[in-house]
This record gives structure tokens, sequence and C-alpha cells, in this order.
């Protein structure tokens, strides 16, 4: 019969013993292919261009020694088997060797043809269970994950058909109510929409299990986030008389985030802190800086409710968590929502925590990264050790001309954005990430190093070509406006990272100043079942 | 001014009917079709300013119709708003791509569903210009 010829890489300094293992291997009934190299580094550049089907390893190697010589095989090459010799009999260092994946540990003198083969016939079939066990638990999790999206699927087709009718039924499309009935209705509603949240959480939370949860962080003002939940919120906490208060920095820096998924997370820390206050309770939403950590904001929600006990705190982002307390008199949902939270705050590369006493409300916090602009900067306004002369922050908007734009909105603005950067000099200017916007229009801001009557070439090349762009004229209307930076000079003596801040702080004010301007005025539209 | 005509596709009967009662109650016309070939033919029959589209439907999902609606010459124009269980993540862009006006998960909230078909039909014209693909 035709046994396959197994290919084995042997990792060994010392000539004798290489010769030794080598004879004993070719000594044996199997076909084997030997190829043996002496240093680790020569190891490693031969598994990256073949598998072998075992790797024979000695610990002490010239250029590694002892259990990092197996961590290394193992961390380069995890799926291939590999099998320790070793000089000294070390129980210590085998069993090591054993927790940590290696298959098998030899000891040199004691190695027969026989005992080696079938060390490595063992050592082969072992790896390839793992390695089956591993797919399948992979195949199993992604099982899991579609049959969750399927019963998502399936269970909103009948919530949908209730929803409609309560709402034909609340909107008097069906008669009039009386007002017990219309109540009636009202909780069956409410009910329905519970349902509905529990179902997208499920989704969300599986999703962030898998490693699915995306963000798309973009460069957002913070205030415009903040109060758009509070103002969605608003009504549910008046219902509960309870009172709701924004306190923030009057100069937040930008940061750098995902603008509907920090709203989720804003949404669901206020709304947890509106179930668990009482009536007359109050809230506050703050957001502010810290001297120790300026590369963040802070966010909190603080409510005057009844405490987190020590125990829970250390459990409450936990997946599946439910307030003991809470069961019987609240409904508190799946107990996932500061689980996506906190997976949400995590792909912000954020922090999220709690503190609270009971008796003493609870405080929840998280951080933003600040979007830094000096950074993105720097590179583009210093010329050869100093700053460029003269600067103007161009400004485009795309306003659509019908709300809610026509189309596919995100893919037409993501093709201006692409287009702007094709129409700017890589080495002097900069399109700045685009800004989170609560409104309709999408505003960009290029930073150009030019002076106000120069830049009058750029603006012209930016309208012909955004022009160009598909349909956009028949989605929105391009203005593109200048305003030139006024940099006061410098004092002597400020370094180029001073000059590029100030830089960047008068940018960072201009761009706040002239976004607050437009966006404030426009009413968030999300979507929300009443 | 004669009322707008919206054909629903969709292949439960229960939500059909709660449809055409509200859209009834907003004073449009109302069609129906529960599949993808007889929304093809309703609405080359019908001719609807409007089309309120499930994905997941029996003889050609709504993918397919879509395809089909963009294809066609005389219902190009027409603004398709799809009414779907299916995760946005997955299906809200391929839908937009696909030719349609606006994706909603169900449940959807009626009040917005409402505006927008409104904005979709537009005042005079508007409804007829050709949508992006």
């Amino acid at each position: 019969m035709d046994q396959p010829t197994t290919q084995v890489l042997l990792i060994e300094d010392n000539p004798g013993d290489a010769d030794l293992v080598r004879l004993r291997l070719i000594e044996g009934k199997s076909p084997v292919n030997v190829n043996c190299v002496n240093r680790l580094s020569d190891g490693l550049a031969s598994l990256s261009l073949e598998t072998p089907s075992v790797v024979l390893l000695d610990l002490n190697l010239p250029d590694s020694r002892g259990a990092e010589t197996f961590r290394r095989v193992m961390e380069h090459s995890p799926n291939v088997p590999v099998v320790v010799l070793s000089g000294q009999d070390d129980e210590i260092l085998a069993s090591k060797a054993l927790h940590q994946g290696v298959q098998d540990y030899l000891v040199k003198g004691d190695i027969s043809s026989k005992h080696l083969e079938r060390a490595i016939r063992y050592a082969v079939e072992r790896q390839g269970l793992l390695r089956a066990l591993e797919i399948t638990q992979k195949q199993q999790l992604e099982f899991k994950n579609q049959f969750l999206s399927h019963v998502s699927h399936e269970l909103r087709t009948p919530l949908t058909c209730i929803h409609q009718y309560v709402s034909l039924l609340l909107d008097g499309l069906a008669g009039n109510m009386l007002p017990e009935q219309t109540d009636h209705l009202k909780t069956i509603l409410k009910s329905v929409n519970q349902l509905h949240a529990m179902i997208r959480d499920l989704l969300e939370a599986t999703r962030a299990e898998g490693g699915k949860m995306r963000i798309e962080a973009r460069c957002v003002a913070l205030p415009d986030l903040i109060r758009q939940a509070v103002a969605m919120l608003r009504p549910t906490a008046d219902e509960k008389k309870i009172g709701l208060e924004i306190g923030m920095d009057s100069r937040l820096p930008l940061v750098l985030a995902d603008p509907d998924r920090v709203l989720e997370v804003l949404i669901n820390l206020i709304d947890n802190a509106i179930k668990f206050t009482p009536a007359e309770g109050s809230i506050v939403v703050k957001a502010n800086m810290v001297q120790a950590d300026v590369s963040s904001v802070y966010i909190s929600v603080t409510d005057t409710g009844r405490g987190i006990s020590p125990e829970a705190k250390s459990l409450i982002f936990e997946r599946l968590y439910q307030d003991p307390d809470s069961v019987d008199n609240n409904r508190s949902g799946l107990g996932l929502g500061l689980f996506i939270c906190r997976e949400i705050i995590r792909l912000h590369e954020g922090r999220i925590w709690v503190s609270s006493e009971l008796g003493q409300g609870s405080t929840f916090s998280f951080t933003l990264p600040v979007y830094s602009l000096a950074k993105l900067l720097a590179p583009i306004v210093v010329h050869e050790g100093h700053l460029r002369p003269a600067f103007v922050l161009v400004r485009i908007d795309l306003t659509p001309l019908s709300n809610p734009p026509r189309g596919n909105w995100k893919e037409s603005w993501q093709q201006c954005l692409e287009t702007l950067r094709r129409c700017v000099y890589l080495d002097k200017d900069l399109v700045l990430p685009p800004m989170g916007s609560a409104g309709a229009t999408e505003t960009f801001f290029v930073v150009a190093s030019t002076d106000l009557q120069r830049s009058g070439v750029m603006t012209t090349r930016i309208r012909a070509q955004l022009e160009r762009v598909g349909d956009l004229k028949s989605k929105c209307r391009v203005t593109v406006t200048t305003i030139p930076v006024d940099l006061a000079p410098t004092p002597a003596g400020t370094t180029m990272d001073q000059q590029v801040d100030t830089l960047a702080e008068l940018v960072t004010q201009m761009i706040l100043i002239n976004s607050e301007r437009t966006h404030s005025k426009t009413e968030p539209t999300r979507r929300k079942l009443n | 001014m004669s009322k707008s005509k919206i054909l629903v596709v969709d292949d439960d009967p229960d939500l059909v009917r709660a449809l055409r009662l509200r859209l009834r109650a907003n004073n449009y016309e109302v069609s129906t079709a529960s599949d993808g070939y007889s929304a093809i033919a309703s609405a080359q029959k019908e001719r609807p300013a409007l089309i309120i589209l499930d994905l997941g439907l029996p003889v050609g999902d709504g993918f397919v119709v879509l395809d089909r609606l963009q294809n066609s010459d005389t219902l190009a124009g027409v603004p398709v708003i799809v009414l779907s269980a299916r995760d946005p993540q997955a299906n809200e862009e391929r839908a937009l791509r696909a030719g349609a006006a606006a994706f909603f998960q169900k449940p959807a909230d009626n009040d917005e569903l409402m505006n927008v078909i409104r904005i979709s039909l537009g005042p005079g014209t508007e409804a007829k210009a050709a949508w992006p693909s």
C-alpha cells in the first residue's frame, strides 16, 4: 500500500543529534522526508514556505532557548503539530510545553525509531482532531448567529402585524375608541415596542459577540448628539416627572466617533436612568474634559435612583445581566443594553464604567477619543521647518433637495468626499474627516495652505469636479465657501508643535462655530416606534 | 385631483389589509399583490404612482422585483419603498443600490412611513423624475 510521505521539519543545531534523529526516522517503516535546519529563524522561514506534517524541535538553539522556542514556532504556525526533542528529562518544562499546545515531549536519549515513528503519527492525528474541533466550534457559532438572525426575522413578522392593527385602532381608523380602550391599546403598543427593542438587542449582541459589530468613526460635535438624545427621551422623563438636564463644558472638543452608535449609547444610558429613578427625581447628562487626560471627552449620566450594589457593579456590563431587584416591578429587557453599550465604546477605544452607592443614585460614564486635528495637520502645514504662510478653511455643503434625501444619500456624499480628496494637493491641503451632522445637510471642510486670493482656483476646481459627480445635481445643492484662517503672528520661542496646536485649535473653533449655525436649526429625525 | 395609486406587495395578507386601511384613510387608492410575479403584472396593469415592497416574497423575491422594475421602460421611474423584516445591515444598502427610494424595517413607524410616501409622491411631476439606480 502506498503510504503518504511524512514531511518532517527538524530544527536541531547539534549535528550529532540531527544525524541520529534522521537515522531513526529513516529506519522506520513509513516513508519520510526530512528537512533539517539548525537555527530557529531558518525553521520559521521554512515554515513560511511550506507546511510540513510535523516539526521536531530542539529547544536550545543558537537563536532561541527553552520555552520561548516552542512558543515562537506555535505562534508562527499554530496548525502544525510540534514534537519537542529535548536533551534533558525536565518534567516541569515538559508539562509547560504540553499545556501550551506542544503535541509531545521526547527525551533524545530514549528515542527508538519505532517510538519516534509512533509519536509522530499520534501527534499528527491529535493535531488534526484539534483542528477539526476548532472548525466545528466556529461553525456552531456561525450557526447560532444565523439562527438568531432567522428567529429575529420570523418574530418581526407577527409583531409587525400586531403593531399595525393596534396603531389602526389607536389612530381611530376603525372607529372611535373609548378613553379606557385607548388606554389599553397604548399598553399593548408599549409592550410591542419593548418586544421590538429586545429583538433588536438580541441581533446586535449576537453581532458584537461574533466580532461583526462595526463603527464608522467621524468627526463629531458631541453637544448636538447629547441634545438629540435628551430631546428624544424628554417625553418619557416628563411622564415620570423626572428632571432631565444637560451640563456641558462650553468648549468641548470634537470627538472621533460614530454618531449613530454614540446616540444609541446615550439613549440607552438615559433610558435606564429614567427607568431606575423614582418620580420627582432628576437626571443630569454631562460632558466635560478632565485635566489628567486631555485626549478624551468624559460623558456621564447621573441619576438620583436607588443605586447599584457593589456586586452588581462588577457584573452590570456583562451579557444577559439583569438587576435582580427590578424583575418584579419593572420589565428590564434581556439584559443586553449595557453589554451593547460596552461593545460600542470598546470599538471607539473608549472606556465605560459605573460609580454608584446604594440609595445614592448612580453615574454611568464613558470616554470618547478627542479628535486631534493637530496630529492630522502637522504633516500638511509645516514645510521645511516653518509653518506655511497662509491658510484658508474651505467649507462644502451638500443640502439635499428633499427630506429625506433621494436614493442612497450616504453613497452620494461619500462619492463627493472621494472627489474632494482628488481636488486638493496632498502635501499642503487636508480634507477633514466628515462631520457627524444631526441634520440632513452634509458638510465637509478642507484646510488649504493658500491665501484667500489664490484659493479661488481651488474652489473653482472643487465646484467643477463636484458637478461631474453622478447625479449629484439632481439630489442636492452644493455650496462652497472660503474662510480665511486669521492666525496671529507667533511670539518668539514658540515650538513648532505649539504653533501647529494653535492653528489646529483655531481651525477647530472655526469649524464649531460654522457647524453650530446650520445644524442646530434642523430638528433630528430618526426611525423610532411610537 | 385624483387619488394617487399605491401598490402594496407583501405575502402576509393580514399586514396587507392593515396597510390598505391606513393608506385609504390617508386618501390613497390601493392595489395589492402577494408575490413577485403578480407584483410585476400588477404594476404593469395598474400603473401605480408608488410601490411598497416586501423583500421575502414567493415567486421572485423583492430584489428580483426591484430589478424588473428598474429595467422596465414604463416602470423605472416609480418610487419603491421597501418594507421588510430583514436585517437592514445586510439589506438596506443592497435595496437602495437596486433602486429603492427608502428602506423601512418592520415594524415601521407609520407616521414616518406616510411621511416618506408623501415626499416620494412629491408635488406634481417630481415622482415621475428618473430615480437613481
